[in-house]
């Protein structure tokens, strides 16, 4: 018999993964200071990729997560390697497991994303400083933690409802 | 079949996860972080990044448009009431701009007059390049800003750019349809300035806040605050006079800057191609006048020619009478440092 997550096509799911990740690091490096009063930009990339892990975490290998880091950091210009070693780490270190794989409660989700958040910026912040020989700015990291966390139960929301409605782990197809 | 499984983790609809690659790639990030060192970032690392922002240029240009045009909205509604009197304003300060136009004209005139007795070239000064900015993360690491332009407009690493207000920063990382430009903010930003009012020099470090504080400015800085801060041209690489913001004093005794560039978001600049002035040989033989040969580099102008030689930028000892009397014992030896 067939699993329920099996019933959706995978395409149709790897497309909206694909594209999903795209566009996250496209806002992550745009210029959004160009628009007045938003200075404050979250880690979308980052809550793409937890959220990707916890319902298609086929789609989200260690290489993806590698591969994904690695653009964001020559996007915005960051030393090669600090952020791909971030979601690394922190993404392997609280990233669902079991046969359900993400739960269909909020708490657990907030929960476990904001201990991911913390641990890839601690990451983030030590790498860095080790790149530029010299501590890197801890503010904008602070900003950066504080809006992710405001930000991230919209799309869990979403994603949520969506796997509820579904009655399956699948989202996007 | 026992190996293979004890790096392989299944169970998890089926996904596997390769401890080993898991591993590797940890590797690999250390290895990059490494290795990609702003500071002292190799030819390929340097080659590979330009050639990927070239490729991610266009999709971020696209990206930003929308963005651009959300940008004019706010501020239109929001400062209709402001633009007539925006506007009158603008029109006195245009009467005032006259004046200086043709005072610079003047000043132009006299200038080719002095440099065809003295038998001097200036740096040549080119058309500048104008550039939108496609990308602009503000990430703790780094305070740099991408532009649609790179070496086929003429783009070179170390150019300066500016906006309607002053100097941004400058290039530092050039492809061929994309440039990145690292911004007086960031940490690894040094340029040498000086107050307009006194000529007193300093080199403004950013340190990753808005103000970037002025160091080295002597144990008697003539600083004021609200003195106009404009680049020195001591390093040879940005060219003198460029205007970059006015003397902050802090409660700390220091001095910080604030930039004029400030004054509006950073989305259309222009990149100045300015050739920088190279040093003289040292092993040149003296010409028959006993002055070295050397100094007049690809029409740029003499080092001799300049307020301050590139040595004293080095921090070699150098004779203050031959810096134009501005330099104090003060500059050398903070410029040592």
């Amino acid at each position: 018999m067939r699993k329920p997550t099996d019933r959706n096509s995978p395409w149709l799911a790897a497309s909206g993964c694909i594209l999903s990740v795209i566009v996250a690091l496209i806002v992550q490096a745009s210029p959004a200071r160009l628009v007045d009063g938003l200075t404050i930009m979250p880690t979308w990339t980052l809550m793409a990729i937890f959220l990707w892990s916890g319902v298609r975490p086929q789609f989200m290998p260690p290489i993806a997560v590698f591969a994904i880091g690695l653009t964001q950091d020559l996007l915005t210009g960051a030393p090669m390697g600090v952020w791909a070693l971030s979601y690394l780490v922190s993404i392997s270190a609280f990233r669902f497991r079991g046969e359900d794989g993400m739960p269909r409660d909020m708490p657990p989700v907030l929960l476990r994303f904001g201990a991911t958040l913390l641990l890839a910026h601690a990451i983030a912040f030590a790498a860095g400083s080790f790149a530029l020989e010299q501590l890197a700015d801890f503010q904008p990291l602070v900003i950066e933690v504080m809006a992710s966390i405001l930000m991230f139960p919209l799309p869990a929301y979403l994603v949520l409802r969506r796997r509820r409605s579904r009655g399956s782990g699948f989202i996007g197809g | 079949m026992a190996s293979r499984r004890s790096t392989r983790q299944d169970g998890e609809h089926g996904v596997r996860f390769s401890r080993t690659l898991f591993i590797a790639l940890l590797v690999v990030s250390g290895a990059l972080i490494a290795f990609d060192r702003p500071a002292s970032r190799s030819a390929p690392f340097a080659s590979f990044r330009a050639g990927f922002t070239d490729v991610s240029a266009p999709l971020l240009d696209l990206a930003a448009q929308p963005l651009r045009g959300i940008k004019n909205i706010g501020p239109y509604w929001r400062r209709q009431g402001e633009l007539a009197r925006e506007n009158a304003r603008l029109r006195q300060q245009l009467i005032e701009a006259r004046y200086w136009e043709d005072l610079a004209y003047r000043q132009r005139d006299r200038i080719e007059v002095y440099e065809d007795a003295l038998d001097v070239e200036s740096a040549a000064i080119e058309d500048r390049i104008g550039a939108w900015t496609v990308a602009d993360p503000r990430g703790p690491f780094v305070r740099a800003r991408l532009i649609g332009r790179g070496s086929e407009a003429g783009i070179r690493d170390g150019y300066p750019v500016i906006n309607l207000y002053g100097l941004v920063g400058r290039v530092y990382e050039t492809g061929r349809r994309s440039a990145r430009v690292l911004l007086l903010t960031d940490l690894n930003s040094r340029v040498p300035v000086m107050a307009d009012r006194s000529n007193a020099r300093a080199i403004l470090v950013g340190d990753n806040s808005e103000f970037p504080r002025l160091d080295y400015v002597g144990r008697a800085p003539d600083i004021e605050p609200g003195d106009r801060i404009v680049s020195s041209g001591d390093d040879g690489i940005l060219p003198r006079g460029l205007p970059i913001g006015e003397a902050v004093a802090t409660r700390e005794g220091g001095w910080r800057v604030r930039l004029y560039s400030d004054q509006a978001p950073v989305d259309f600049v222009w990149v100045w191609p300015y050739h920088r002035v190279t040093p003289p040989d040292p092993e040149t033989e003296p010409g028959p006048d006993g002055l070295a040969g050397a100094g007049f580099v690809d029409g740029a102008v003499p080092a001799a020619a300049t307020d301050t030689t590139a040595s004293e930028t080095a921090g070699e000892a150098v004779d203050d009478a031959g810096v134009d009397g501005v330099a104090t014992d003060d500059d050398t030896t903070e410029g040592g440092r």
